[in-house]
């Protein structure tokens, strides 16, 4: 049995058709148990929506969707209380101290006393717990966060963007956590847009793309799902305005290194010749191992305003 | 029984650490007690002038229906609106909490409230008897006493329901107190417009939630020989009697608005995202 299924989970914003936004279109992905599913899109294209949906803080338009087999309101609630997660930026309370906001998510969560000051050991917080949440760094709220989101020890932990803001030794520890917690068995579910993060943390991933999954599958399966080769040319300009006429290629990059171009087809030997009949002869032509990143900025084309954003 | 437990835990935690919460309720305790004074020294100075139980239950509930209705309304105001800004509503439901738990951890704010303001002014003022020269009499609480005390709880009831729902609507506290303000005086206008009409049209105006509220929480309604007695002096005077709603017509209104403005923001928080 997955923990999570959804089955053409569906939220649009907004009533009438002309003005509404269609948030989350049709979304059906499965989540096992022991995964660490990466799900990945730009920024806008319903990700932390359809993580809204599954912990019930947004109320779907459309589709269904099952927690540990839950999909009825009295057993989400309960399948909940085995799910810990955090979304977007932390959220508590800024006139209360770090461990009083953990008292409050303890309560809920029906946990001990004890179990805060191990979560407060845990994420390096004890010494600041009892200052108030207001006066914290951002790296500290997103510890904190962490805190709260495993004071049950949950089955399954969301994540959403845990990742941002932080300074590298922040991510570094935030990615040490997530192994820990993967270690220990916990079904991690990972939203982010820091590809290399994923792609050295999760063992599956979705890839989504306004609102829709465009890819997903095992880091392998969508990684290897293209072919991709670099060429160079003496005339790099010549080289890719050729490439872009090529019906066979599916996206055309320059690199530092030359030219990278997705292909249907693994022919290089019918692209060479297509190249030389445009009058481009080759100094360099060898298949690409494509990246995570390769992999989502070709399936995701046209919705960043610039590559800084991916890198931010 | 144990959610019951767990949302009243939380939401006293949340209560007991708030600045706001406690300036709130220590300005109005010491207005309160600032009344109290005023009313033992005068009976100190002037042996006619009594502040003693049961006459003075009016002087001691006039805290209850009057300035603590605005102090329940902005103090439930500060405690649910930011649920939304700060997205802490939205966390107590990612950690576990249904959006309908999370409504009911605010309906029994909305009832601690209600108690507190309404035991607030008792507490203070009965206190106060107790260093007055005046006698009392020979009960300590009256029928008329305990219908006012009734109408004032009804009066914190319907303006602390009024607040909770315009937390949940508007979401912002700044915006939801001055809604609640704007509406105060917009009903008064509207009342006031429509007075210059038909007799039939103005009686509506009676029916209006302020007004409601207002009319429970004047000791005038409760208290008969007290409204005959003003009556009397305005007769002197030439002007118009007063006249009220019956206590039993207003309990019912203010009950009614009370259970429409919780449906709305029970209905609000069910359906709209957090």
């Amino acid at each position: 049995m997955p923990i999570i299924q959804t089955h053409e989970l569906t939220k649009r914003y907004g009533r009438r058709a002309a003005k509404s936004v269609l948030a989350v279109d049709q979304v059906s992905f499965a989540v096992e148990e022991g995964q660490v599913f990466g799900f990945l899109g730009p920024n806008g294209s319903g990700k932390t929506t359809t993580i809204g949906m599954l912990v019930g803080i947004i109320n779907p338009t459309g589709g269904s969707f099952q927690l540990f087999g839950a999909s009825d309101p009295k057993g989400l609630l309960a399948a909940r209380s085995r799910v810990g997660a955090t979304l977007e930026t932390p959220n508590f309370y800024p006139y209360m101290s770090g461990r009083d906001n953990l008292r409050i998510a303890a309560a809920i969560k029906g946990v001990g006393r004890p179990r805060i000051e191990e979560c407060l050991e845990l994420v390096g917080l004890a010494d600041r717990a009892k200052h108030r949440f207001a006066t914290y760094s951002l790296g500290m709220k997103q510890r904190l966060a962490l805190a709260a989101t495993m004071l049950n020890d949950p089955e399954l932990i969301i994540l959403d963007e845990p990742a941002n803001g932080l300074d590298p030794q922040g991510m570094r520890e935030i990615r040490e956590i997530i192994h820990i917690l993967a270690g220990r068995g916990k079904t991690i579910f990972l939203s982010s847009h820091l590809l290399w993060e994923v792609e050295r943390t999760c063992s599956h991933v979705a890839i989504v793309r306004k609102g829709r999954i465009v890819a997903s599958g095992t880091v392998e399966e969508v990684v290897s799902g293209g072919t991709s080769v670099l060429l160079r040319a003496a005339d790099e300009d010549a080289l890719v305005a050729a490439l872009e006429g090529y019906p066979e290629a599916t996206s055309v990059r320059r690199s530092d290194d030359g030219v990278l171009v997705s292909l249907g087809s693994d022919d290089f030997a019918a692209l060479n010749r297509y190249l030389a009949g445009q009058g481009i002869h080759l100094s360099h032509l060898a298949p690409h191992r494509q990246s995570l990143e390769d992999v989502f900025i070709d399936l995701t084309r046209g919705d960043f305003d610039s590559m800084t954003e991916i890198a931010s | 029984m144990k959610t019951l437990s767990v949302l009243l835990r939380i939401e006293l935690l949340k209560t007991a650490k708030r600045r706001a919460f406690w300036v709130a309720v220590g300005i109005f305790a010491a207005i309160q007690t600032i009344s109290t004074v005023d009313g033992v020294r005068t009976a100190q100075r002037y042996p006619n002038m009594t502040f003693a139980l049961p006459d003075s239950w009016p002087d001691i509930l006039f805290g209850a229906s009057g300035p603590a209705l605005f102090f329940a309304a902005v103090v439930m105001i500060l405690l649910f609106a930011p649920e939304f800004s700060w997205r802490t509503g939205r966390q107590n439901v990612i950690d576990g909490l249904s959006k309908e738990r999370l409504y009911a951890a605010k309906v029994i704010v909305l009832a601690g409230l209600v108690l507190l303001f309404l035991a607030t002014p008792i507490v203070i003022g009965v206190g106060g008897t107790l260093f007055s020269p005046s006698e009392g009499g020979p009960e300590i609480i009256r029928s008329t006493d305990l219908s006012f005390l009734g109408g004032s709880a009804l009066n914190l009831l319907l303006f602390g329901s009024a607040a909770l729902m315009l937390s949940a609507l508007v979401r912002s506290a700044g915006p939801a107190l001055g809604v609640l303000f704007l509406y105060v005086i917009i009903e008064q206008a509207i009342g006031e417009l429509i007075a210059r009409g038909s007799e039939t049209i103005r009686g509506v105006t009676e029916y209006f939630p302020f007004n409601v509220a207002q009319d429970l929480g004047e000791n005038l309604v409760h208290y008969p020989e007290a409204l005959a007695a003003q009556n009397a002096f305005r007769a002197e005077r030439g002007l118009p009697p007063l006249e009220f709603l019956d206590v039993k017509v207003l309990a019912i209104a203010a009950l009614a608005y009370t259970a429409i403005f919780l449906v709305i923001a029970f209905l609000s928080m069910r359906k709209r995202d957090l």
